[in-house]
C-alpha cells in the first residue's frame, strides 16, 4: 500500500450514467470528486444501448458527451478498472476507503488507442461488450466509444507472446504493472453501482444457449446500435435475416420462483422501442410482443407504446410457457392467450427474451463489516423515501440510480440529482 | 473573414449516414472557400474525436469550425468547449443540424436529404467565415431563489438551496403549506402519513434562517432574466393579526369564533366531502393560524366579537424581490371527471380516488358514504388518463401513479375496515419496479382484478338503489362480468393545475400532455427553455412522492450551481447600432421589450445606443429601424444573406 | 420541387422542427431552415433576398404566445409580414409566397402540415 493518503470531498462509486450525473452535479458545485469505475471504461450499461425511449435519441449521442465532460471536468478525477472498498465512516462523519487500481498492462497516458496491439494479438475470445455476439482480442480497446479510449491486456487470456509489445508504436505496453492500492478519505460517498442483467440461462424452458435463435434483449440491442457487429439484424444460427420476431417479456422479473418478484420497469419500453427500430431495420418483418401488463408509465411512454402499435408491432397478452426449436431453426412458442382463454402455439424465426434487472450484489460488500443495508431484493435500502430518497442507513452515504432499484434512464438521472443534492447538504452541514 | 475552417461531418453512428451520403457531402464542401480540412467522423461528440478536433485546430491553425451533426440543442456547448480547449474562440464554431432536420426528417428521400445536407453545411461554412471572436458578457447574479409552491416539491427544493447558502423565497398561493401531500393519510411504501411528512418539512422551513415563507402569495409579474429576475409578489391577507396566537386563550376563543361563523362552504381540502366555515383552519395544517375566506365571508362580524384579533380589513401587500433563479413547483390537480363519466355526478356513490383517500381519513370505525355502509368497492382505473379508443378526452398520457395509489387505497380500506371486498377494473396494472409489491399484497389478500381494453370499458349503471358495474373481462376470455357494488371509486390521474398564471408569467412552454416541459428528459431534465427557470415535482408531469423528491433535489442542485457563484456567463448575442447611420427616431426603443435603448450624442447628432447589460438579443429592434442601422451579433445582414445564398445555390 | 426558406426561432419553433425529424414526420426536403432568436427580429430585406435568390416561398415559424421575450411578438411578427407583403405587392409578386404561423415548441405536426401545405400551394401556382 502506498503511504500517501488522498483526500476528496466526494467519492462516487460507479461510472454509469447515474455516477457521472452525480459527479457532474457535485463538481459543478465546486466539490472535488473521485469517480471510481470497475470496468475499463466509464459509461455503464447506457453506452451500449442503441436508441433510448421515449425520445429515440441514440444512447451514445447522450452518453459520450457526458462521459467526455466527466473525464475532462477540472473537479473530477476518474479512476477506471478500479474498486473502492473497505469504506468506513469515521467518528467525525467523514469516510475512508481503499482505492484499488488493477493493472491494464498499458500505460494509459501513452496509449493513443490506435489498436495496433489488437491487430497483432493472436488470441481471440468472446467480446463481452458485444454480449458475446462476436470476438475480440486479448489486447484490446474495450469498445470504439470507450472513455478512456486506451487499450488493456486481458491477462487471463493473454498468452504472453509479446506481439502487442512489439507492435505498439507508443511503447505503452507494460507487463510489469502491479495492483496499486491507495487510501482515500472523503467527506461523503455516493454509491452508483447500478444493476446486473438477469441471465436467462437458468430458465431452461426458454432454451437460451440451446436454441441458437433465442437471444437476449441486450444481444438484440447490440444488433441495433450504430456500432453493431454485423451491420444488420441477423439470427445467430444461420445468419438469416429474421422476418417474424417474438419478444417474451418479464423474463426474470415478476417471478417469485426466481426470487425476483418485482417488475424491472424498463423491459416493456425497451421492447416497444426495439420493435419500432426493427420496423425500420427490417421493414418486412413482423414483431410480436408477448406480455402480461405493459408498463408504459413515464412521461411520453404511453404515447410511445401507442406509436409502436401504430407502426405495426403486435401485442399479445399471454404468458409464454415453452420454446422449442424446429429443424430449420425456427422456434415454436407455447403460450396462454389470455384474451382468448386458450393455450396456443406460434412459430417465430427469432425469439428475444426481454431480460430484467437484478440488484448488483457488489454494493453490499463495499463497506467494512458489510455495514450498508440492503432491502429484501438486494438493492440498497432507501431509509427515508418520503424526505431524502437518496439516504441510506449510513449517514453521509447516498445512493444514485439503479443501485436502489430498477429504474429507467430519466429516473436514474433524477435520483442522481437527489444523491448529489443530499451529499452537498451533508458536506455543507459538516463544514 | 476566416481563412481556415475545419469541417466535420458526423455519421452519428448510422443515424445520419444511413440516409445522407456523408462522403458526397464531404466532397461537395471540401473545396469551398475557407475550408482547410473536411472530415467524416463516426461520432463527432465522442471523446477521441473531440481530441482529434482539438489537435486539428492546433496543428492546422484553424480559425473557424463547423460540425454537421445533430441539433445544436444537444451539442452546441459540447463543441464550443472543444473549440475553447484548442484555444479557438468558441463563437467561431457553427453547428449544422443534418440529423433532426435532414437525415431523420427526410429518411424517406436519401438523395434529396444528401442535397439538403450539402447546402446546409455550406450555409454553416458561410456563417463560420463571417463569425467573429466574441467575449461572453459576465453578469453578477443574486444568490437568491424564488420557489413557487410550498408542497413537498417546493419545500424540498427550498430547504436544499437554503442549506447550501442560498436565500430562498418560498411562496404558496394557498394559506397552508403542504400542497397535495398534506391531504393524504398513510403513504406507500413507508406508511407515514402525509401530515407527518409535511409537518416535518414545515418545521425545518420555519427554523431555516435562509427561507422566507409567504403563504397566500402569488407571483404577479416577472421582469429581467437569469441572475437578476425582478419579481413582484402579491401577499394575501389571512384576515387576522399575525401575532394573534400570542394571547394565551386565543385557541379557545378561536374555536368559539369558528363555531359562530354562519357560513358553510364545501371544503376543497376534503374535495368537497365536508363543509367548512368562512373562518377556518384545518386540523394539523400549517401554519396553524386560521384564515378568513374573504370570498365567502358575509362580514357579519360574529367572529370578531369573540376574537378581536380577526380583522378582515387587513389588506394584501406587495413586495418586489430580486432573484437569480426561479423554481416552479406548483404541482397538479386531480382529474375531475365530467358529468356522467362512469356515472360521476349522476349516480350517488361514484367518487374519485382523491375523495376516497380523504374519506378514509375522516371516517370513523365504519366506512360509510351517502348513508350507506361500504362493503364492496369497484375501482375503475385510468379515469382521465390514456384516453384512447372509446374513451373521449384529450389526455393521452398514462398518469403513472394512479395504479399504485388506487391499489394502495384499496389495501388501506381493507385493513382499516371490516369486510371490504375490492374489485379492480383495470386496463392493465402498471405497478412498475418495486411498486409491484403492493399489487402482490392486494392480490394475496383477495382483491379481484378484471381487465378491459380501450375498445370496451366498464359501464356503471344504477337502478333501484343498486349500483352495478359491467365489463367484458379479457382475463377470462372476454366474458361479460357484472357486479353490484356499494361504492365506485374512479381512479383519477393527475392533470396540470387549472391555474396557469405562473406558466404565463414565467413563459414556460408546455408539452403535449399540457404539463410544463423540460428541455430534454435526459440532458436537461429539470431545466426549461427559459434560462434560470427550473421545474420541480408534478408541475412537470405525474410522479409519486419519491420521484417528486428526486427531481426537486435535482432542481435545487442545478439552480445552486447556476447562481451560487455570483456570476453568470451570458450569450453575447446583442443588438448593435451603427451610429453613422442612426438618425434618432425612437422606433427601436418603442420595439424593445426590455427598454434597453438609450440616447447618446454622436458627432453633433442624437443616436441610439444599446444598454448591453439589459439587452437580451431578441432582435425586435431590427425590423422597425428605417435606416437599417441595427445589426444583431451572430445574425448580421451579412451572415444571414450569406446563409441564404448558400442554401439557395 | 418548390423550395421554401423557413425562419425558425431558437427556443420555440426550432425544437418543434427537430421533433418532426425525431418522429420521422416527413416534409419536403427542399424546406431549409435558418434559426434566429425571435421571429420579431426578421428583417423584410432578408425575406426579399430569399425570393431574389430563387426561393419559391418563405415561411416564418413564429414564436406566437410562447415567445420568451415579449407578449407583443405575434403582433410584431405580423407587422413584419404585412410590411413585406407591401413590398411584394409593389413588385407584383404573389403575397401568398410569404406565410407565417405560430409553431409551439412541441408542434411538430403543425409544422409539417404547414410546410407541406405551403409546398403544395407553391407547386400549384408555378
Amino acid at each position: 500500500m502506498t503511504p500517501d493518503e488522498v483526500k476528496y470531498d466526494v467519492v462516487v462509486v460507479g461510472g454509469g450514467i447515474a455516477g457521472q450525473e452525480a459527479a457532474l452535479n457535485l463538481a459543478n458545485s465546486d466539490q472535488q470528486v473521485l469517480l471510481v469505475e470497475k470496468d475499463l471504461s466509464i459509461g455503464g450499461h447506457m453506452i451500449h444501448l442503441s436508441k433510448v425511449f421515449p425520445t429515440l435519441d441514440c444512447g451514445a449521442c447522450i452518453t459520450t458527451p457526458k462521459m467526455s465532460e466527466t473525464v475532462r471536468h477540472p473537479n473530477i478525477r476518474v479512476s477506471t478498472f478500479s474498486e473502492f472498498t473497505e469504506i468506513e465512516r469515521l467518528s467525525d462523519g467523514t469516510f475512508t476507503g481503499l482505492l484499488t487500481r488493477h493493472p491494464k498492462y498499458v500505460i494509459e497516458k501513452d496509449c493513443t488507442g490506435c489498436q495496433d496491439c489488437e491487430d497483432a494479438c493472436p488470441v481471440v475470445v468472446k467480446d463481452q461488450y458485444q454480449y458475446g455476439l462476436v470476438g475480440r482480442k486479448a489486447a484490446y480497446v474495450p469498445f470504439s466509444i470507450s472513455n478512456p479510449r486506451v487499450a488493456a491486456i486481458d491477462i487471463e487470456n493473454c498468452i504472453l507472446c509479446g506481439a502487442c509489445e512489439r507492435a505498439c508504436p507508443a511503447d505503452a505496453i507494460d507487463f510489469t504493472q502491479k495492483i496499486e492500492k491507495t487510501k482515500v478519505s472523503a467527506g461523503t460517498v455516493i454509491i452508483a453501482t447500478g444493476f446486473n442483467l438477469f441471465d436467462p440461462d437458468v430458465i431452461e424452458k426458454y432454451g437460451l444457449g440451446k436454441h441458437r435463435n433465442v437471444i437476449t434483449s441486450m444481444q438484440m440491442e447490440r444488433q441495433l446500435v450504430p456500432t453493431r457487429p454485423y451491420n444488420n439484424v441477423l439470427r445467430p444460427k444461420d445468419g438469416k435475416m429474421p422476418d417474424n420476431i417474438a419478444y417474451v417479456l418479464c423474463v426474470g422479473s415478476r417471478d417469485q420462483t426466481l426470487g425476483n418478484p418485482i417488475c424491472s420497469q424498463v423491459c416493456c419500453m425497451y421492447s416497444a422501442k426495439q420493435g419500432q427500430l426493427l420496423m425500420g431495420a427490417l421493414p418486412m418483418a413482423d414483431v410480436t410482443i408477448y406480455y402480461l401488463h405493459i408498463r408504459a408509465f413515464g412521461k411520453g411512454f404511453e404515447e410511445f407504446y401507442q406509436q409502436s402499435i401504430g407502426m405495426g408491432v403486435e401485442y399479445v397478452k399471454g404468458k409464454v410457457g415453452t420454446i422449442d426449436e424446429k429443424e430449420n431453426g425456427d422456434l415454436v412458442l407455447r403460450y396462454e392467450d389470455i384474451r382468448e382463454g386458450s393455450i396456443k402455439e406460434a412459430t417465430h424465426d427469432l425469439v428475444v427474451l426481454s431480460v430484467g434487472m437484478l440488484a448488483n450484489p457488489e454494493a453490499g460488500t463495499l463497506f467494512m463489516n458489510n455495514a450498508l443495508e440492503l432491502d429484501e431484493f438486494g438493492y440498497i435500502r432507501q431509509v427515508d423515501m418520503l424526505r431524502n430518497p437518496a439516504s441510506t442507513n449510513i449517514e453521509g452515504v447516498f445512493v444514485a440510480g439503479t443501485a436502489s432499484g430498477p429504474m429507467d434512464i430519466p429516473d436514474s438521472i433524477a435520483s442522481s440529482g437527489a444523491a448529489a443534492a443530499e451529499a452537498l447538504s451533508y458536506l455543507k452541514r459538516k463544514s | 473573414m476566416k481563412k481556415r475552417i475545419g469541417v466535420y461531418i458526423c455519421e452519428c453512428g448510422s443515424n445520419i449516414s444511413d440516409y445522407v451520403d456523408v462522403e458526397k457531402v464531404r466532397d461537395a464542401v471540401k473545396d469551398e472557400e475557407g475550408v482547410a480540412l473536411a472530415k467524416i467522423t463516426m461520432f463527432a461528440c465522442a471523446d477521441s474525436t473531440q481530441q482529434e478536433i482539438v489537435n486539428d485546430i492546433k496543428e492546422e491553425k484553424l480559425d473557424g469550425m463547423v460540425v454537421a451533426s445533430c441539433s445544436p440543442k444537444l451539442h452546441l456547448f459540447t463543441f464550443r468547449n472543444v473549440a475553447e480547449r484548442a484555444g479557438m474562440n468558441k463563437y467561431n464554431y457553427v453547428q449544422s443540424n443534418i440529423r433532426e432536420q435532414v437525415s431523420w426528417a427526410h429518411s424517406d428521400k436519401p438523395a434529396e436529404a444528401t442535397e439538403k445536407a450539402i447546402r446546409s453545411v455550406k450555409a454553416a461554412i458561410a456563417r463560420a467565415m463571417l463569425s467573429e471572436a466574441l467575449v461572453s458578457p459576465v453578469i453578477s447574479s443574486e444568490n437568491v431563489a424564488l420557489v413557487v409552491g410550498a408542497g413537498i416539491a417546493g419545500m424540498r427544493t427550498a430547504l436544499d438551496m437554503a442549506n447550501t447558502g442560498t436565500k430562498v423565497y418560498l411562496i404558496d398561493s394557498d394559506h397552508f403549506v403542504g400542497g397535495r401531500t398534506a391531504q393524504w393519510g398513510e403513504i406507500f411504501p413507508t406508511g407515514e402519513t402525509g401530515r407527518e411528512v409535511i409537518t416535518g418539512f414545515y418545521d425545518e422551513v420555519i427554523k431555516n434562517e435562509n427561507i422566507i415563507l409567504h403563504t397566500g402569495c402569488k407571483a404577479v409579474s416577472k421582469a429581467g432574466s437569469v441572475g437578476n429576475f425582478d419579481i413582484k409578489l402579491k401577499i394575501g391577507s389571512r384576515g387576522i393579526k399575525m401575532d394573534a396566537a400570542a394571547s394565551g386563550d386565543f385557541d379557545e376563543r378561536l374555536e368559539k369564533a369558528i363555531a359562530a361563523c354562519p357560513v358553510s362552504v364545501a371544503d376543497d381540502f376534503d374535495f368537497g366531502l365536508t363543509n367548512r366555515k368562512a373562518l377556518y383552519r384545518s386540523d394539523g395544517r400549517m401554519p396553524a393560524l386560521p384564515v378568513v375566506d374573504r370570498e365567502n365571508c358575509t362580514k357579519c362580524g360574529e367572529c370578531v366579537k369573540i376574537c378581536p384579533e380577526i380583522d378582515i380589513q387587513i389588506e394584501e401587500t406587495y413586495e418586489e424581490i430580486k432573484v437569480g433563479s426561479v423554481i416552479v413547483a406548483t404541482g397538479f390537480d386531480p382529474y375531475e371527471p365530467s358529468e356522467g363519466e362512469f356515472g360521476y355526478g349522476e349516480i350517488n356513490n361514484v367518487i374519485t380516488l382523491q375523495q376516497f383517500r380523504r374519506l378514509i381519513e375522516i371516517s370513523g370505525e365504519k366506512l360509510t358514504y351517502g348513508d350507506r355502509e361500504i362493503k364492496t368497492i369497484a375501482w375503475i382505473f385510468c379515469v382521465g388518463s390514456r384516453q384512447t379508443g372509446v374513451l373521449k378526452g384529450e389526455n393521452k398520457y398514462c398518469s403513472r401513479h394512479c395504479c399504485t395509489s388506487g391499489i394502495h387505497a384499496a389495501v388501506l380500506a381493507r385493513k382499516k375496515f371490516d369486510g371490504i371486498t375490492n374489485i379492480h377494473f383495470t386496463r392493465g396494472v402498471r405497478t412498475y419496479g418495486k411498486l409491484e409489491t403492493i399489487y402482490e399484497e392486494s392480490s394475496v389478500a383477495g382483491d379481484i382484478y378484471l381487465q378491459s381494453y380501450d375498445d370496451s370499458v366498464p359501464v356503471v349503471s344504477h337502478e333501484n338503489g343498486i349500483i352495478n358495474v359491467k365489463v367484458d373481462d379479457i382475463l377470462t376470455g372476454d366474458r361479460e362480468m357484472e357486479i353490484d357494488v356499494d361504492l365506485v371509486v374512479l381512479v383519477t390521474g393527475m392533470v396540470p393545475r387549472a391555474d396557469k398564471t405562473i406558466g404565463d408569467i414565467m413563459k414556460i412552454p408546455t408539452g403535449l400532455d399540457k404539463f410544463f416541459n423540460e428541455v430534454h428528459p435526459k440532458l436537461k431534465p429539470v431545466e426549461t427553455v427559459m434560462d434560470g427557470i427550473f421545474l420541480a415535482g408534478t408541475a412537470q408531469g405525474p410522479k409519486n412522492i419519491t420521484e417528486t423528491l428526486n427531481v426537486s433535489h435535482s432542481a435545487a442542485i442545478k439552480a445552486h450551481a447556476l447562481i451560487s457563484g455570483g456570476e453568470i456567463e451570458l450569450e453575447p448575442t446583442m443588438a448593435k447600432i451603427d451610429k453613422k447611420l442612426c438618425e434618432w427616431c425612437g422606433k427601436c426603443l418603442e420595439a424593445c421589450p426590455f427598454k434597453s435603448i438609450d440616447k447618446e450624442e454622436y458627432e453633433g447628432k442624437t443616436v441610439a445606443v444599446v444598454n448591453t447589460s439589459t439587452c437580451k438579443g431578441c432582435g425586435m429592434c431590427l425590423p422597425p429601424c428605417p435606416v437599417n442601422a441595427i445589426q444583431l451579433t451572430g445574425f448580421s445582414d451579412r451572415e444571414i444573406i450569406s446563409m441564404i445564398d448558400a442554401l439557395a445555390e | 420541387m418548390s423550395s421554401i426558406l423557413v425562419f425558425s426561432t431558437e427556443k420555440i419553433s426550432d425544437p418543434a422542427i427537430d421533433l418532426a425529424g425525431l418522429l420521422k414526420q416527413h416534409y419536403p426536403p427542399t424546406v431549409y431552415t435558418i434559426s434566429v432568436p425571435c421571429s420579431s427580429g426578421i428583417k423584410p430585406a432578408w425575406i426579399m433576398h430569399a425570393f431574389e435568390k430563387g426561393f419559391d416561398g418563405v415561411f416564418i415559424a413564429a414564436d406566437g404566445t410562447d415567445c420568451p421575450f415579449s407578449e407583443t411578438c405575434t403582433e410584431k411578427t405580423a407587422e413584419i409580414v404585412a410590411r413585406t407583403h407591401e413590398i411584394m405587392e409593389e413588385k407584383g409578386m404573389d403575397k401568398a409566397r410569404l406565410r407565417m404561423a405560430a409553431i409551439c415548441s412541441v408542434c411538430s405536426q403543425a409544422f409539417v402540415k404547414q410546410v407541406s401545405g405551403f409546398s403544395e400551394y407553391l407547386e400549384g401556382s408555378d
